[in-house]
């Protein structure tokens, strides 16, 4: 299988803080990847490095096969890379319908109006938004945030696609039904990187899972073998001894 | 070289007032996270405080100092009070229309009230220089440069040493998430702003002195300020002495060198602050 | 729409309408009234991608100035077209670096360069420097309402723009960049080029009204030309009439202007002062200006 997504020895310090040490890891095509770990262990940050809100000290990161690593956001967006956030950030003072076409016209560089407005409607139909579309996006309940974060994020048609907690504070209802529509998203071809700290969402959802601490990669592989090690057990429970 | 070293030590006595002033700026930024455009008009209000108490009450600019100071505390609290705390979680661009507003507004009251005209202080001492070898240190200047490192000296004190000053850092580092700290952010912005006003009032009053009191003296400090703290880099109050110094000094050397010199003086902020730009862009910042 | 094109269609036949003994001084405050209106559309144009211009006074300025020294050489028009491409390569030279940093440093960065370019102005050999730079009338002075249709063809410009990049898809590009500029740059939105060229555009504009303000004005000396009175004038008004739209400037245009007029007969200096307080006010308690005060509804 092609790697879609690779993470190599990617460095991040803030004011002599090391955030991340050496990560690395990869995403196949076609693979639901989800990141782990105790709160601090640099899981956001590693997704802003990814994504370009922030550069690495040190490490690359390729896409589909092409360095990324001094690209803009934008560039990478443009190349395919879709993420949705953990704050949810809607574009306030636009509907949802036109927060959504903002990322179907440019996420894409060329797109023509129509067939972005065509997009965004089928956008919105799988993300169950419909009835919605033309509310003020600064108007919607915590629910239909999440769900427009994860719409807009896709708006952009990326070949992978990086969420950041989008089921924190859901119901069990509600994030069963996010989970569902993760699946369906990645049977339409999109590989998923996400991070999570719900562990039923991660075990449901996951083919293979990836564990931070401390900005390190402490275990790796199918849910079942990582929650069984013996580190990542301590660095859940605190390591007090 | 004689002329070199007494260019180097004017700038150098300058650098002490722009530290201040800039200071009281990097601290509204990094704690309250306003950009103040009108943090020169409280330096405006110390050196019209100075003049008024000086030519009609015959008081001497050093009594000044304290009452410019309160006054200006003051000020800067309502200030935060009655018009920042309203727009604290508005976008930037409201904010920092509400502060040059309140520039334009002051500046020009100034302007209605006492006319554009530059007023002087002078009292007795004003002209007074000692001699130190073959330099010459003009005492007012002096004065003025020791009193700035005292007073950013207890301030460093303050932030590092009290309770309430460890509060003000704390605030500075979470202002990135908002709400964390209720109702009491609430009075350590208050203070920070308060005390940005207050520095800058000191700040007034002595150049009312060694420069003049006029409505628009304060607005030249906000940009040699804006120029100084964008090479200290935000949030960082101790790169604003050595910013304040290469500002300073690069002014001295400009007027001293340069033929023509003396109008090109008010130049020089810009170049400091555009090539501070230039840098901090071409690192991605 | 139809209250902008109402606008339009008076002041296209302001000067045909029997004024009466007022017409004159009526033609000269709908004259700066068109002008002072263009500028404030072109900041608008800025300040929709969230970036707080302090430097159109200075736009203005190289624009005046720009025609003001080239009017002599090469006729009206190509004066006008050399002065806005002379605000146009300020703003570039100031955008290209201060606009891939955060906003405030682009906001102050253009109040120095305000600052600085007066400065300029005063020291350099061929501007006149303090004495000022008398310009001629356009056209040689042959048609007398030739200030006033140039102005008006200004408006008529800004206005196109700002229709423009209020119904294409420019505006979301401009929304999103305002809103939130991480958010619009994972959404795939180029936000440096998108405020570099709302920029650019808006001080074409600016340059533009300058220029005809100097053959209208017929002298210019650097503070009026490069004060710092028209860079507030340029963001009170769509304040005041309402920010991010065509109608709230048009609207704030021609009530501040027509007030300032009347103010400057009472008082010469300071007249900033209502400006200032204006401004305080309407972001405390008018965020959305006259528009919002009449119930319309921006997107």
């Amino acid at each position: 299988m092609a790697r879609v997504l690779e993470v190599q020895g990617v460095s991040k310090r803030f004011l002599g803080l090391l955030a991340l040490k050496e990560v690395s890891l990869h995403l196949e095509e076609g693979e639901i990847l989800a990141v782990i770990g105790p709160n601090g262990a640099g899981k956001s940050t590693l997704l802003n490095v990814i994504s370009g809100l922030l550069r690495p000290d040190g490490g690359e990161v390729r896409l589909l096969g092409r360095p990324i690593t001094r690209l803009s956001p934008e560039a990478r967006t443009h190349l395919g890379l879709g993420r949705a956030f953990q704050i949810v950030q809607p574009l306030p003072e636009l509907s949802v319908r036109e927060n959504l076409l903002v990322g179907a016209l440019f996420g894409k560089p060329g797109t023509s109006k129509k067939a972005a407005e065509a997009w965004v409607e089928e956008v919105l139909a799988l993300t169950g938004l419909e009835a919605r579309a033309e509310a003020p996006a600064g108007e919607l309940t915590l629910l239909e945030d999440k769900r427009l974060e994860l719409a807009r994020a896709l708006a952009t048609r990326p070949r992978v696609l990086l969420l950041d907690e989008v089921m924190a504070g859901l119901r069990p209802k509600e994030a069963e039904e996010a989970v569902a529509l993760v699946r369906r998203i990645r049977d339409s071809g999109v590989s998923v990187l996400f991070i999570e700290h719900l562990m039923p969402v991660v075990r449901a959802l996951a083919d293979r899972v990836v564990v931070l601490d401390h900005g390190e990669v402490i275990a790796e592989g199918p849910y079942e073998k990582v929650a069984r090690e013996e580190r990542v057990r301590e660095a859940y429970l605190g390591r007090g001894a | 070289m004689e002329l070199l070293l007494q260019t180097l030590l004017n700038g150098l006595l300058m650098a002490g007032v722009y530290a201040l002033v800039a200071t009281g700026l990097a601290l509204s930024l990094g704690v309250v996270g306003i950009v103040n455009f009108a943090h020169g008009e409280f330096l405006m209000l110390g050196a019209f405080l100075s003049y008024l108490l000086f030519a009609f009450r015959g008081l001497d600019p050093l009594f000044a100092l304290g009452l410019a100071f309160l006054a200006a505390f003051l000020v800067g609290a309502l200030t935060y009070w009655g018009l920042i705390r309203p727009v604290l979680k508005a976008p930037e661009l409201n904010q920092m229309l509400l502060t040059f507003g309140l520039s334009i507004l002051l500046q020009n009251l100034a302007l209605l009230l006492f006319g554009a005209d530059t007023r002087v202080v002078a009292p007795p001492y004003q002209a007074a220089t000692l001699a130190l070898g073959p330099f010459f240190l003009g005492a007012v200047p002096l004065g003025a440069f020791l009193l700035s490192l005292a007073l950013l000296l207890s301030l460093q004190l303050f932030l590092t040493r009290s309770r309430l000053g460890l509060a003000v850092r704390a605030v500075a580092q979470n202002r990135l998430a908002p709400g964390l700290l209720g109702i009491e952010a609430e009075g350590v912005y208050l203070l920070a702003f308060g005390l940005a006003a207050a520095l800058a009032g000191v700040a007034g009053v002595m150049l009312s002195v060694m420069l003049y009191a006029s409505p628009s003296v304060g607005f030249l400090f906000t940009l040699k300020s804006f120029a100084i703290v964008a090479l200290a880099g935000l949030g960082n109050l101790k790169g604003v002495v050595p910013a304040a110094l290469v500002l300073a000094l690069a002014e001295a050397l400009v007027s001293t060198y340069l033929p023509g010199g003396g109008g090109l003086v008010e130049a020089v902020f810009f170049l400091v602050l555009f090539l501070a730009l230039v840098g901090r862009a071409w690192r991605g910042a | 729409m139809r209250g902008i094109l109402g606008l339009l269609l008076l002041f296209a036949l302001l000067p045909f309408l029997p004024l009466g003994a007022w017409g004159a001084f009526l033609l000269d405050v709908g004259l700066f009234i068109l002008l002072f209106t263009a500028l404030a559309l072109s900041w608008d144009l800025v300040a929709r991608t969230g970036q707080l211009s302090l430097a159109h006074g200075a736009f203005f300025g190289l624009g005046a100035y720009g025609a003001g020294l080239m009017v002599p050489h090469l006729g009206t028009l190509p004066a006008l077209l050399l002065g806005s491409l002379l605000a146009g390569a300020g703003a570039l030279l100031l955008g290209s670096v201060t606009l891939r940093l955060h906003g405030l440093y682009f906001a102050i960065a253009s109040l120095a360069f305000s600052e600085v370019l007066r400065t300029m102005a005063l020291k350099l050999p061929f501007t006149g420097g303090p004495i000022g730079l008398p310009v001629p009338p356009p056209f040689g002075g042959g048609w007398p309402l030739a200030s006033y249709y140039l102005a008006f063809a200004v408006l008529l410009l800004a206005v196109a723009l700002s229709l423009w990049a209020e119904r294409s898809s420019f505006r979301l590009a401009q929304a999103a960049t305002r809103q939130s500029e991480a958010v619009a740059r994972v959404l795939g939105v180029r936000v440096v080029r998108v405020k570099l060229l709302s920029l650019l555009l808006g001080s074409l504009v600016a340059g533009l009204a300058g220029g005809v303000y100097a053959m209208k004005a017929l002298f210019l000396n650097p503070y009026e030309a490069f004060s710092l009175g028209r860079a507030v004038e340029a963001l009170v008004i769509p304040i005041f009439g309402g920010l991010y739209s065509t109608l709230g400037p048009l609207l704030g245009g021609v009530v501040l202007v027509g007030l300032e007029q009347a103010l400057r007969l009472w008082i010469q200096e300071g007249y900033l002062v209502v400006y200032g307080a204006l401004l305080i006010l309407a972001i405390l308690f008018l965020p959305r200006g006259l528009l919002g005060l009449l119930g319309g509804r921006r997107g």
